[in-house]
């Protein structure tokens, strides 16, 4: 007979992880049990429909990104999961002061190891991590940025453990992507559940782009100032996002080749002449910022764009070098900085992480190494990492020998079991793990985290990788309002 | 505005009007071969619209619904309706902060139709008049979303002035290869089929109807094209708008008078001071030889005075 109605007590847990829905037991968690109501109301027909619209609305909005094969470009949207993420207000409030804490902390680390350095002297942090990492910008040293802020818009990527407890993942201080993601998702939901979703109390997401906006004009003591979006081009996997927040601040989209130095200031070629820029959200990386000062071969940059910013002519936006504090070395020594610079307890705990260049980490990890998840330390998206659990013995030999030619470039964390959410596949609740990545804004009035962010899933059966470019998806996070 | 973007304007409507201009070639030039039996003239088509050489027979011309085909989905020719279409869409992408949504909506849907797999499926199993007709809805779409919802600024008068120059040129490419042929072809000058589809072709049989009745006169077509006022394919209409739009933009951007602006003013006044030596077919030839000199010296002035 064939089902009209999803099944809720057929859902299949993942064995040795958190549900973002149904306890251990298989009862619903509060935070969800009005979207359950809604479920059981719903048929799967309704819901194939809602798919398709979604899938649709993405098309033709144009939330994609373009895949090139034999000439012909292919337009390709990020999957969306249309049942949200949902998480309650106390536990929000946790995230919230945490992300707060350790984005303040890092900033003072910045700050610091790009002027006196206490933190090296004090062997809290060690100098060595410093003085080897091509993060670590020396064109930065004793330089005062705007406000003594270095990284104004960050995305921290958090997982829920077994324990029910969130930890930081990562911290993502360069050009974070993905908050555009975050507004189409809430979008989308408003249109999939016109009646349902404004009952539910849930904590805004949209006013976003006007957060940002206000703090960047802050950044120079000037009315009106000119702020300009530098993207690489059409062709970067995120330019969607770069095109849509330069749209919804109203300032303009630039490429290096629409931007020209003179006199140690910026300006944009305009139809109509030259144009002063103030202040640049760059949305590509510190070594493609400058041919001058960094890759020489960059063509997406500007030449002589840190001299102005040296000057204190332009403002850039992530400040270059803040790479050192999100590296993934630096990491593991995120909580010592936050009792170090804040003399706090820190609120979100980090993942344990062993440094391989310790003999007696790189002991346990290499005896351990089914149980333990090794990372590169300049790595990023997922890629170049080895899953102790699933690799294949001939995986893991050829990646240990990579470490050990240089230990110092490797970190491990033991595997951990993600939490899981039900995802709708194939017409069935079925657990996918899912990460959340928050963003904020830290501007001259504090630090602003935008309530919700990216809820990330892994949509391969019992894949723990939930970046967009392996092969993840996306769903809508909900912050519910009065549900402590 | 940027100067990149405002040449990624105007190459949004120069394309968005190219692909119209092809669909309505395409879609006359089939119904008349229906009517005469007569497939060569797809070949000048190709010629023209495609760049496609004569020496490369690959393509039947006997079989109209194969040329349409290659015509509307060859992914290796650039002048095919799917990468004119393409290229369209990918300038609107490049300035989505400065058209309005809709106008992004309006071609994006249509590029997502043309690309979709089933489009091409879809059109081997439809009349192809009624499926061109569906591919020029497209385009009669995007003008009317973009003459509702686009602001009257730089992003509206870039548009115009690529819109305008690309059919200025239709136009005048339209005299030069099917009235200074015409002699080649006497024969079919007393059939009114002919005139009627070369009419329609350029979108004017209705506006010349009305004004000389069912009498066809190769004059009154050449002043039709040329330089009547009201017809919006006209060259001198388009040449006012392009000199209107030219204006605006130095009025937005606090330019003195440009080069372009001279340009388009001399170009008007050739077509408002020259009627008799237009009309005299004759002196036609000579006319448009110049006239597409200054068509690509203002090409070339737009290009220095706004994109560089």
């Amino acid at each position: 007979m064939l089902k009209d109605k999803v099944s809720l007590e057929n859902y299949e847990y993942m064995s040795n992880a958190w549900d973002e829905m149904f306890d251990l037991q298989g009862n619903i968690r509060p935070e969800y049990l009005s979207f359950k109501k809604l479920l059981k109301k719903v048929n799967i027909n309704s819901l194939r429909e809602m798919e398709d619209f979604a899938r649709q609305f993405f098309m033709t909005q144009g939330v994609t990104f373009t895949v090139y094969n034999n000439n012909e470009g292919i337009e390709r949207i990020f999957p969306f999961d249309i049942l949200p993420r949902i998480i309650k207000a106390k536990e929000w409030i946790e995230i919230e002061e945490g992300i707060k804490q350790r984005i303040k902390a890092l900033n003072l680390f910045l700050k610091d190891i790009y002027h006196e350095q206490f933190i090296l002297k004090d062997n809290v942090f060690p100098s060595n991590l410093i003085s080897n990492n091509p993060q670590y910008l020396f064109e930065m040293r004793k330089l005062n940025v705007p406000k003594n802020i270095y990284t104004h818009i960050s995305g921290i990527d958090l997982i829920r453990n077994t324990d029910g407890k969130f930890y930081v993942l990562e911290d993502n201080l360069r050009t974070p992507s993905g908050v555009c993601y975050m507004l189409e998702n809430r979008e989308i939901s408003r249109r999939l559940y016109p009646s349902f979703f404004p009952k539910q109390n849930i904590l805004s997401v949209l006013n976003y782009p006007s957060i940002l906006y206000d703090h960047l004009s802050s950044l120079v003591d000037k009315k009106n100032p000119t702020i300009v979006l530098l993207t690489p081009g059409l062709y970067n996997s995120a330019y969607y996002e770069h095109s849509t927040l330069a749209r919804l601040m109203g300032i303009e989209l630039v490429e290096g080749r629409d931007l020209v130095l003179n006199n140690n200031y910026v300006y944009m070629k305009n139809a109509g002449g030259l144009k002063r820029v103030d202040v640049i959200y760059r949305r590509i990386d510190d070594d493609y910022l400058d041919p001058l000062y960094f890759n020489s071969s960059s063509q997406l940059g500007v030449a002589g764009i840190m001299s102005s910013y040296r000057k204190g002519n332009v403002v850039i936006v992530n400040a270059p070098g803040s790479g050192i504090a999100d590296d993934k070395a630096s990491y593991i020594y995120v909580p010592k900085m936050i009792s170090y610079y804040l003399n706090e307890e820190p609120i979100l705990k980090n993942i344990d992480t062993f440094e391989l260049e310790n003999p007696e980490h790189y002991k346990h990890v290499h005896d351990n190494i089914e149980k333990m998840v090794v990372k590169k330390t300049d790595g990023s998206g997922g890629y170049g990492m080895l899953m102790g659990n699933s690799a294949t013995e001939k995986e893991i030999e050829s990646y240990k020998k990579l470490i050990q030619k240089n230990p110092k470039n490797f970190i491990a964390q033991p595997v951990i079991s993600i939490s899981t959410t039900p995802c709708l596949i194939d017409d069935e609740l079925t657990p996918r793990c899912v990460d959340l990545r928050p963003f904020a804004i830290y501007g001259s009035e504090g630090i602003k985290v935008c309530p919700g962010g990216l809820s990330r899933v892994a949509l391969k059966k019992g894949s723990l990788v939930v970046n967009s470019s392996q092969g993840g998806g996306s769903k809508d996070t909900w912050i519910i309002k009065n549900l402590k | 505005m940027l100067s990149r973007v405002a040449n990624n304007l105007y190459w949004l409507d120069r394309y968005m009007q190219r692909s119209y201009g092809l669909l309505n070639i395409i879609s006359t030039n089939h119904n008349s071969t229906i009517d005469s039996g007569d497939y060569s003239s797809w070949e000048s088509i190709m010629n023209s619209y495609m760049g496609f050489k004569s020496d490369k027979k690959i393509i039947n011309y006997d079989d109209s619904l194969k040329v349409i085909e290659y015509m509307l989905f060859d992914y290796k020719n650039p002048n095919s309706l799917k990468n004119i279409v393409s290229k369209s869409r990918e300038n609107a992408r490049s300035v989505q902060d400065h058209i309005s949504r809709e106008v992004w909506l309006s071609a994006n849907k249509y590029f997502l139709f043309i690309n979709d797999q089933t489009t091409l499926s879809n059109f081997k199993k439809s009349d192809p008049l009624n499926f061109l007709n569906k591919l020029l809805q497209f385009n009669l779409l995007y003008y009317s979303t973009s003459d509702i919802t686009q602001e009257r600024g730089n992003a509206y008068c870039f548009m115009n002035v690529g819109k305008y120059f690309e059919r200025i040129i239709q136009s005048v490419d339209f005299l030069y290869f099917k009235l200074l042929k015409l002699s080649e072809n006497e024969k079919n000058l007393q059939e009114i089929v002919f005139w009627k589809n070369l009419l329609i072709s350029i979108g004017g049989y209705q506006l010349y109807t009305k004004t000389y009745k069912s009498i066809f006169k190769i004059e009154n077509i050449i002043e039709m094209i040329l330089i009547n006022d009201n017809f919006p394919r006209s060259v001198k209409y388009g040449v006012n708008k392009l000199k209107l739009h030219i204006k605006r933009l130095n009025t937005f951007n606090e330019l003195k008078k440009t080069e372009s602006f001279f340009l388009a003013e001399k170009l008007e006044n050739n077509l408002k001071f020259n009627t008799n030596k237009i009309l005299n077919s004759k002196g036609l030839r000579f006319f448009l030889d110049d006239l597409i000199k200054e068509i690509n010296e203002l090409s070339i002035k737009i290009n220095e005075d706004y994109f560089s």
